[in-house]
C-alpha cells in the first residue's frame, strides 16, 4: 500500500471520528437546547399566569374602590379624598379623570409639587387611553390596565388600572362619569415581574399591546415597539413581520431574534389572559439555554492526540518501511551472498573433485605403473580430505546459522590435542617449507572438560589459516599455555597462533568473522578455502564463552589469540619420574629451551642447555656426565643430525640422542639414525611425551606404551554392517577386511535386526550401523535390539556409521542405545580406535 | 518535494483542525472588541449603577447602540432610554416634574428653544455645566457655533443632532425621464413641468399639516434674506406689524410656486404625518420630489424595509436643497436635540463619563450616521444621501443658532408661508397680519 494512501486512510479516519464526535455534540446539544427552549417557553407561559394574577390583584383593589365610592354617591373631592387615605403602598397614586373632559384633566391623589395644594392632573399629552373610556363599562372580566406612560403628576414611568365610577357633580347634583386610575410606578411592578427561577437569570420581559407597543419594556428590548426592535437588528420583510405579529398575538411559541448586541436569541411569548390584547415576551440570549458544556480544551486535546496518532503512525510507518526496506536489502544481500557462495562452492567442489575424477581416470590407464597408482592415489586421498573439509565447514555454518551449534564437552587429554595438532599440520608445513614452532609451556592440568572436537577444530582452523597464509620459508608459531583460571575447578587456557603471512587490512578485519569473507589477494587466490572457517571459529568460541583477538598488519602477518575458560578433570595421571639423570638440550629457540627445562626437571632430568649445535658439542665434549642429550633438528648454525653427528663421533655411541622436530620425522628416520641419534620427539613437548621418549631411549619399562598402531589383535572379530549402499558396504568391508575382520552384510535395518535375534550368541562382536536405511531406519532397528530378550543380542554394541554427522545425530544415536558414533566418510584411524575401544570392553 | 508536500498537507490538515477548534471555542468577536476611538475610561471600570436618557424619541436606536459601545468599557452600568409623555410639549413641565421626582432621569434631551419654556428656568437650573474643565468634555470637536452658553458661561446642554431642510429626490426618476436634478429655481420649475408633462400627477409633495409645507423652499429662502440684518431681525423679533414686509419676497416666492400648480394641495393633505407617511409615500416610488426635514430623512433608512413598494422596486433618492434662488438653496443648519446632565443625579459622575464618551467626533459622527441625521461636529461626516448639502458654498450656510430669529417671529414666518401656500391668505394679507397669523 503506497504511504501517501496509509495517510489519507488515516487522515479520513481522524477527521470521521472528529466529524461523528461533532456530530454527536451538534444533536445532544440541539436535544438539550431543544428542551431548555421548551422548558423556556413553558416559564414564560407559567409567568403569564404570575402577571394575570398581579394584574387581576391591582384591578380588584381599583375595582373596589371604584364600588365604594359608587355606593356612596362621592364627590370628585371625597373620591379622591377616599382613595388616598386607602392607599396602603407609598408608590402608587390614583387619579381620577372625568369623562366629560375626555379623560385629560381631573384630580390626583398626590400634589404635582410638594408643598402645594394644586392636585389637578392633566393627560391632555398622554395618548395611554387611545381607545377612550366607553369600553370600560362593558361588562368584562378582562383587566383595565394602561401602557407605560409618564405620570405627569411626578413624571414617573407608570402603568394605571382603570374602573369606571360615577361621582356625585357638588355643584349640578348630578351623577358626574369618570374613571379612577390606580397608578403603579413601572419599577414597583418591575420589582415583582421577574423570572422565579435563578435559571433565568439573564432573561428580561416585556409586555406589548396588540400593536407591539411596550407596556412594560424590559431592559434589552430596545425601541417603543417590539416589533421596531425586532426590524431594527434584523432583516425582514412586511409579509415576515406580519407573519411574525400573527405568531405572536397567537398561541404561546418561541421564535429566534437578533438583539442589540447582535446575539442570537429566543423570545417566547404568550397572551395574557386577563387582557384583551396583551402579550408577555420574555427575550434570553440563546447562549443561555445552550447548557451543554463542551470541554474545547478535551476536544483538543483529542483531535491533537488523534493527529499525533497519525503522525506516530506514519513514523512507525516510515520506521517500518525503513526496517523492512533494511531487511529486504540484508535479503537481497544474503541471497546474493548465496548465489556467490553456491557460486563459490560449485568452483570449490568442482575443483577437487576433478582432481579425483581426473586422477582416478589416470590411475585406472595406468594400472600398471604402481608408483603412477600410488601417487594418483595419494593425490586423490588429499583432494577427497580438501572436499570432506569443505563439506564440513559448510555443515557447520548452516548450523551456526540456524542456532544448531551444540556443544558437546567430554574429558580429553590437552596433550594428545595438541600433539594431534602438530600432526595434523606437519605435511602442510613440510610441504611449505615454514618454520613451525610449537611452544607449550608445562601443563598443570592435561585432562580438560570441553568439547574436544570443537577445540581441535579452533585450533586446526586457525594454524590451517597461519600455514595457508604464510608464504614458503616464513614462520607459523603456535604457543599454548595455561593460566590460573577464574575458579579453582578451571584454567585459562591461552591459544596464540602467529604468522609472518600477508596479513588482512583493517577493512577485512571489520568483517573477517561473517560467513564466505576472503581476504582478497592475488596472493591467495589460488589457496582452497571456504570462507568459513574464521566464521564458525568465532561462533564456537562465543559458544565457549571464550574470546578471541587478532593483530595483523598486510605484509607482515596476523596474530590470533584465544582465550578459553576450560573446566579441569581431576583424573590422577601416572606418576612420571625418572631416575634421576643429568641431560644436555640444544635449541635456538629461548623460550623452547627454558620451557622443555622446567619440564623435564618436572620428571626428574636436570638439564643444560646449549644454544646451537656448536655449543651442544662443546659442552657434550667438555662434561661427559651427560646421560642423555636432547637436540632441536633445526639449528641456524648446525642442525640437530649433524650435531648428533660430531657428538658420536666425540663421546661415541654411550649416551643416547633424541632429535625433536617440528616435523614428522619419518623423513628423517634414515640419515638421523645414520648419524647416531637414538630417538625422534616431535614439538610441542609434553611432559608425558617428554617422559614416554625418554624411558623409551632409555630403556626404562614405560606404562605410557600406546598400543595404537598395535591392531592385531582385533584380526579375527566378526562384525555386522548394517548398510543399503553397495559401495559404502563394499569400501567398509574392504578397509576392515584389511585389517583381518571379518564382515556381514545386511541392507536393512530389519535385516539387521533378524540377523542379531537369529545369530547364536558370539556371533558377532560388534555391528555398524547406518542410519538412513530403507524398510527399516537404523535407529528404530536399534532400539529393536536393545529390547530383545537376548541378553547377548540386546547388548550387543552398536556403533552408528552414518553421514548424519551433526551433534544432535549423535546424541540422537547414544539415546536409541548406540555405543558410538562413526561419520562418513570413514576416517580408518577412528574405526580402528572404536573397534579396539570395543575388544578392551569386551576383555574387561 | 514528494516529502515536502506530503508534510505540507499534513500541516494543512493540522492547521485547519485547530483553526476549526479554534472558531469552535472562539468568542463572538464583535462582542468583545473594545472600539477603538481614543476613549480612556476615567472611572473603575467595574462601577455598577444605572443611568436613565430621556427624551421626546420614540426609538433611539443610535443612543442604544452607544450604549453597547459604552459597556465595553464599563459592563456594569446599565444605560436605558425611555420615552416621555409630553417631553417636548412646553406646556407639559413634565422634565422639570422629572427632575424633581425619586425617579429623575440622569440625562434628558434638551432643545434650543426650550429657554422659553414656563419650566425652562427650573430645567436649566438642574442641569450640569458640561463646559466645566474637571469633567474633561472635549466640546472642540462640536462646531462653535452650535454651543450655547448662559449668562454664567456655563454650557448646559451639548448638541446630538442637527436638522435641515430640503427635498428628497428620487434619483431613479430624474434618470428615467432624462431631467437633471434642479439647482436653480427655474430649473426646480422646468424640472416640475417636465414630470407634469411626463404625466406625473405630483412632481412635487410635502407635508401640509401645521405650518410645513412649503417650508423647507420658503424659510430658507427668509433665512438668507435677513442674515446678518439687525434692523431686520430686531424689527421681526419685535413683532412689529409693519415687520411684515420682511417677508414678502418670500411670500411671493411661496405664492409664485404654487401658482404653477405643480404641488396637489389634496394630495399633500392626505400625508397624515411628517414622518412615517411622508417617507413611506416618498417609497412609493412616483414621486420625483418630496419636501421634508432632516428629521424625516432620518427615517428613511428603516422604512425602506417596511414599504413594499420600495422593497419591490427599491430606487437611488438623495436630500437636496430646494433651489429657491437662481444660485440655488440653502442649508439651514439647526440644532435638533442636545443632551443635559441632571446635576442631581443620583449617578452624576457617571452620567458626565458618558457624556465624555459621547462628545467626540467619532461617537457624535456615528449617532448621526446610524439616524441618519446631520453631525454636530466639525468635522462632518454626511450621509450620502446629505452628499448634495456638502457640495454647497459657505455663503449658502446659515446657522439658526447664530441668526438670531427669535422663535415667535420665526413661527410667524412660517405660519404665513402656509397660508399663503395653502392659499388662505393672500401675500398682502399675510404681510400685514405678521404678529397675528394663527
Amino acid at each position: 500500500m503506497k504511504k501517501s494512501v496509509m495517510i489519507l486512510g488515516n487522515a479520513l479516519i481522524i477527521l470521521i471520528i472528529l466529524g461523528l464526535t461533532v456530530f454527536y455534540v451538534s444533536s445532544e446539544q440541539n436535544r438539550i437546547f431543544s428542551a431548555q427552549t421548551e422548558a423556556f417557553e413553558n416559564m414564560t407561559v407559567a409567568m403569564e399566569s404570575v402577571t394575570t394574577n398581579y394584574l387581576l390583584g391591582e384591578q380588584q383593589i381599583c375595582n373596589s374602590w371604584a364600588t365604594y365610592i359608587d355606593i356612596n354617591s362621592m364627590s370628585a373631592e371625597e373620591a379622591i379624598d377616599f382613595v388616598r387615605k386607602s392607599i396602603s403602598v407609598p408608590d402608587v397614586t390614583a387619579h381620577i379623570l372625568f369623562e366629560e373632559d375626555q379623560g385629560l384633566a381631573g384630580l390626583s391623589t398626590t400634589a404635582r409639587n410638594a408643598g402645594s395644594d394644586d392636585f389637578s392632573v392633566s393627560y391632555s399629552n398622554i395618548s395611554a387611553f387611545s381607545r377612550g373610556f366607553e369600553y370600560l363599562r362593558e361588562e368584562s372580566d378582562l383587566v383595565n390596565v394602561t401602557r407605560a406612560y409618564t405620570n405627569p403628576v411626578n413624571a414617573i414611568q407608570s402603568i394605571a388600572f382603570c374602573c369606571p365610577i360615577t361621582l356625585n357633580n357638588a355643584q349640578t347634583g348630578l351623577p358626574q362619569s369618570a374613571v379612577l386610575l390606580r397608578v403603579v410606578p413601572v419599577s414597583s411592578f418591575e420589582k415583582k415581574w421577574v423570572f422565579p427561577t435563578d435559571e433565568y437569570k439573564a432573561a428580561e420581559i416585556s409586555l406589548i399591546d396588540s400593536a407591539g407597543d411596550y407596556i412594560i419594556k424590559g431592559h434589552s428590548f430596545k425601541n417603543s415597539n417590539f416589533y421596531e426592535f425586532y426590524q431594527s437588528y434584523n432583516s425582514t420583510t412586511p409579509a415576515m413581520l406580519e407573519n411574525m405579529k400573527n405568531s405572536v398575538s397567537g398561541e404561546p411559541g418561541i421564535l429566534e431574534i437578533t438583539n442589540s448586541m447582535k446575539q442570537r436569541c429566543l423570545i417566547a411569548h404568550a397572551r395574557v389572559n386577563s387582557t384583551d390584547d396583551w402579550t408577555i415576551v420574555t427575550m434570553i440570549p440563546a447562549a443561555e439555554l445552550d447548557h451543554l458544556d463542551i470541554n474545547w480544551t478535551l476536544a483538543g486535546i483529542i483531535a491533537a492526540g488523534l493527529l499525533l496518532l497519525l503522525v506516530f503512525n506514519l513514523t512507525a510507518m516510515i520506521s517500518f518501511n525503513r526496517q523492512l526496506k533494511a531487511a529486504v536489502a540484508s535479503a537481497d544481500r544474503a541471497n546474493q551472498a548465496k548465489t556467490e557462495f553456491l557460486s563459490t562452492m560449485s568452483h570449490d567442489i568442482r575443483t577437487p573433485m576433478n582432481a579425483i575424477i581426473g586422477l582416478t581416470t589416470i590411475a585406472s590407464k595406468n594400472v600398471e605403473d604402481t608408483s603412477a597408482v600410488r601417487e594418483n592415489l595419494h593425490k586423490i586421498s588429499l583432494a577427497s580430505n580438501h572436499l570432506l573439509t569443505l563439506i564440513n565447514d559448510i555443515l557447520d555454518i548452516s548450523k551456526v546459522e540456524s542456532g544448531k551449534l551444540n556443544l558437546s564437552p567430554v574429558s580429553f587429554s590437552i596433550v594428545e590435542c595438541a600433539e594431534n595438532l602438530v600432526n595434523i599440520s606437519q605435511p602442510m608445513v613440510k610441504e611449505k617449507n615454514i618454520d613451525f614452532n610449537f611452544r607449550i609451556n608445562r601443563f598443570e592440568h592435561e585432562y580438560l572438560y570441553a568439547d574436544q572436537l570443537r577445540l581441535n577444530q579452533i585450533f586446526i582452523n586457525l594454524l590451517s589459516n597461519a600455514i595457508k597464509y604464510t608464504e614458503p620459508g616464513g614462520r607459523v608459531c603456535i604457543e599454548l599455555r595455561e593460566e590460573p583460571g577464574l575458579t579453582e575447578k578451571t584454567i585459562r587456557l591461552i591459544y596464540i597462533v602467529s604468522d609472518t603471512g600477508i596479513g588482512m587490512t583493517p577493512e577485512f578485519m571489520a568483517r573477517m568473522y561473517q560467513p564466505f569473507s576472503r581476504q582478497t589477494d592475488s596472493r591467495v587466490n589460488s589457496i582452497q578455502g571456504t570462507g568459513l572457517g574464521l566464521a564458525i571459529t568465532k561462533q564456537m568460541i562465543d559458544l565457549m564463552h571464550g574470546t578471541i583477538d587478532c593483530q595483523s598488519e598486510v605484509g607482515k602477518g596476523t596474530t590470533f589469540t584465544i582465550t578459553l575458560d576450560i573446566p579441569i578433570v581431576e583424573k590422577s595421571s601416572d606418576r612420571m619420574y625418572l631416575p634421576p639423570i643429568k641431560a644436555l638440550l640444544a635449541d635456538d629457540d629461548e623460550i623452547l629451551l627454558e620451557t622443555t627445562k622446567d619440564t623435564l626437571l618436572s620428571i626428574g632430568v636436570e638439564t643444560d642447555t646449549a644454544h646451537n649445535g656448536t655449543e651442544a658439542i662443546d659442552m657434550a665434549t667438555t662434561r661427559k656426565d651427560y646421560q642423555l642429550i636432547i637436540l632441536d633438528w633445526k639449528m641456524p648454525d648446525m642442525n640437530g643430525i649433524e650435531t648428533a653427528r660430531q657428538i658420536r663421533s666425540k663421546i661415541g655411541n654411550n649416551v643416547p640422542i633424541i632429535l625433536i622436530s617440528a616435523y614428522d620425522s619419518s623423513d628423517l628416520e634414515d640419515s638421523a639414525k645414520e648419524a647416531g641419534v637414538s630417538g625422534f620427539i616431535s614439538k610441542p613437548l609434553f611432559r608425558s611425551t617428554l617422559y614416554n621418549k625418554l624411558n623409551e631411549v632409555l630403556g626404562n619399562e614405560s606404562t605410557q606404551i600406546r598400543q595404537e598402531e598395535n591392531n592385531t589383535d582385533i584380526a579375527g572379530m566378526h562384525i555386522l554392517v548394517a548398510e543399503d549402499n553397495d559401495i559404502n558396504w563394499e569400501i567398509i568391508s574392504m578397509l576392515l577386511q584389511m585389517h583381518g575382520i571379518e564382515t556381514e552384510r545386511a541392507e536393512n535395518g530389519k535385516l539387521a535386526l533378524e540377523r542379531i535375534a537369529n545369530a547364536p550368541h558370539g556371533a558377532f562382536d560388534l555391528v555398524f550401523m547406518d542410519i538412513q536405511m530403507p524398510v527399516m531406519n537404523g535407529i528404530e532397528a536399534t532400539k529393536a535390539i536393545r529390547a530383545l530378550d537376548d541378553s547377548w543380542a540386546s547388548h550387543i554394541p552398536i556403533i552408528a556409521m552414518t553421514a548424519d554427522a551433526f551433534s544432535e545425530n549423535v546424541s540422537e544415536c547414544l539415546a536409541a542405545g548406540m555405543n558410538g558414533h562413526i561419520a562418513k566418510p570413514v576416517d580408518m584411524k577412528l574405526v580402528l580406535k572404536e573397534i579396539q575401544k570395543i575388544k578392551e570392553e569386551a576383555k574387561g | 518535494m514528494k516529502r515536502a508536500k506530503k508534510w505540507l498537507v499534513l500541516s494543512s490538515m493540522f492547521l485547519a483542525l485547530v483553526l476549526c477548534l479554534t472558531a469552535c471555542s472562539a468568542k463572538d468577536a464583535t462582542n468583545t472588541q473594545i472600539s477603538n476611538t481614543g476613549f480612556k475610561p476615567k472611572l473603575d471600570s467595574k462601577t455598577a449603577c444605572s443611568i436613565t436618557v430621556v427624551g421626546h424619541y420614540n426609538n433611539f436606536e443610535a443612543l442604544e447602540t452607544e450604549f453597547n459601545r459604552f459597556a465595553q468599557y464599563y459592563p456594569n452600568v446599565q444605560l436605558n432610554y425611555t420615552f416621555m409623555d409630553g417631553y417636548s410639549k412646553a406646556s407639559s413641565g413634565i422634565l422639570s416634574t422629572a427632575l424633581s421626582s425619586n425617579e429623575a432621569p440622569d440625562i434628558f434631551f434638551t432643545y434650543p428653544w426650550m429657554g422659553d419654556w414656563p419650566d425652562g428656568a427650573n430645567i436649566f437650573e438642574s442641569s450640569e455645566n458640561l463646559a466645566d474643565p474637571a469633567l474633561g468634555i472635549d466640546l472642540s470637536c462640536i462646531r462653535p457655533n452650535l454651543l450655547t452658553k448662559d449668562e454664567a458661561g456655563a454650557i448646559l446642554s451639548v448638541p446630538v443632532y442637527t436638522t435641515t431642510y430640503g427635498m428628497l429626490v428620487n434619483e431613479d426618476l430624474f434618470t428615467k425621464e432624462k431631467i437633471a436634478i434642479p439647482q436653480t429655481y427655474a430649473q426646480l420649475l422646468s424640472a416640475c413641468e417636465a414630470f407634469k408633462k411626463a404625466g406625473y400627477a405630483n412632481p412635487i409633495m410635502g407635508y401640509n399639516k401645521g405650518s410645513d409645507l412649503l417650508y423647507p423652499l420658503f424659510y430658507p429662502f427668509f433665512c438668507a434674506q435677513v442674515q446678518g440684518n439687525e434692523t431686520v431681525l430686531s424689527a421681526m423679533n419685535a413683532m412689529k406689524p409693519e415687520a411684515g414686509e420682511y417677508m414678502r419676497s418670500t411670500l411671493e416666492l411661496t405664492a409664485d410656486f404654487v401658482g404653477h400648480g405643480y404641488i396637489n394641495l389634496e394630495n399633500c393633505n392626505e400625508l397624515k404625518d411628517n414622518y412615517d407617511a411622508v417617507i413611506l409615500r416618498f417609497f412609493e416610488g412616483d414621486v420625483p420630489m418630496m419636501l421634508a426635514t432632516g428629521n424625516t430623512v432620518s427615517g428613511t433608512e428603516k422604512r425602506e424595509a417596511k414599504s413594499e413598494a420600495f422593497t419591490a422596486h427599491p430606487f437611488k433618492y438623495s436630500f437636496h436643497p430646494v433651489p429657491s434662488t437662481e444660485k440655488g438653496g440653502y442649508f439651514i443648519n439647526a440644532i435638533s436635540i442636545g443632551f443635559g446632565v441632571n446635576k442631581n443625579s443620583k449617578n452624576l459622575t457617571m452620567a458626565n463619563e458618558f457624556m465624555r464618551f459621547l462628545t467626540s467626533t467619532s461617537e457624535l459622527n456615528q449617532m448621526a450616521m446610524a439616524k441618519r441625521m446631520v453631525t454636530p461636529c466639525v468635522d462632518m461626516s454626511l450621509d450620502s444621501v446629505y452628499a448634495p448639502f456638502g457640495k454647497l458654498d459657505a455663503q449658502q450656510l446659515i446657522n439658526t443658532s447664530e441668526l438670531g430669529l427669535s422663535d415667535a417671529a420665526s413661527s410667524q414666518v412660517s405660519k404665513a408661508g402656509w397660508q399663503v401656500s395653502n392659499g388662505y391668505m393672500t401675500v398682502d394679507e399675510a404681510v400685514a397680519a405678521y404678529g397675528n397669523i394663527q
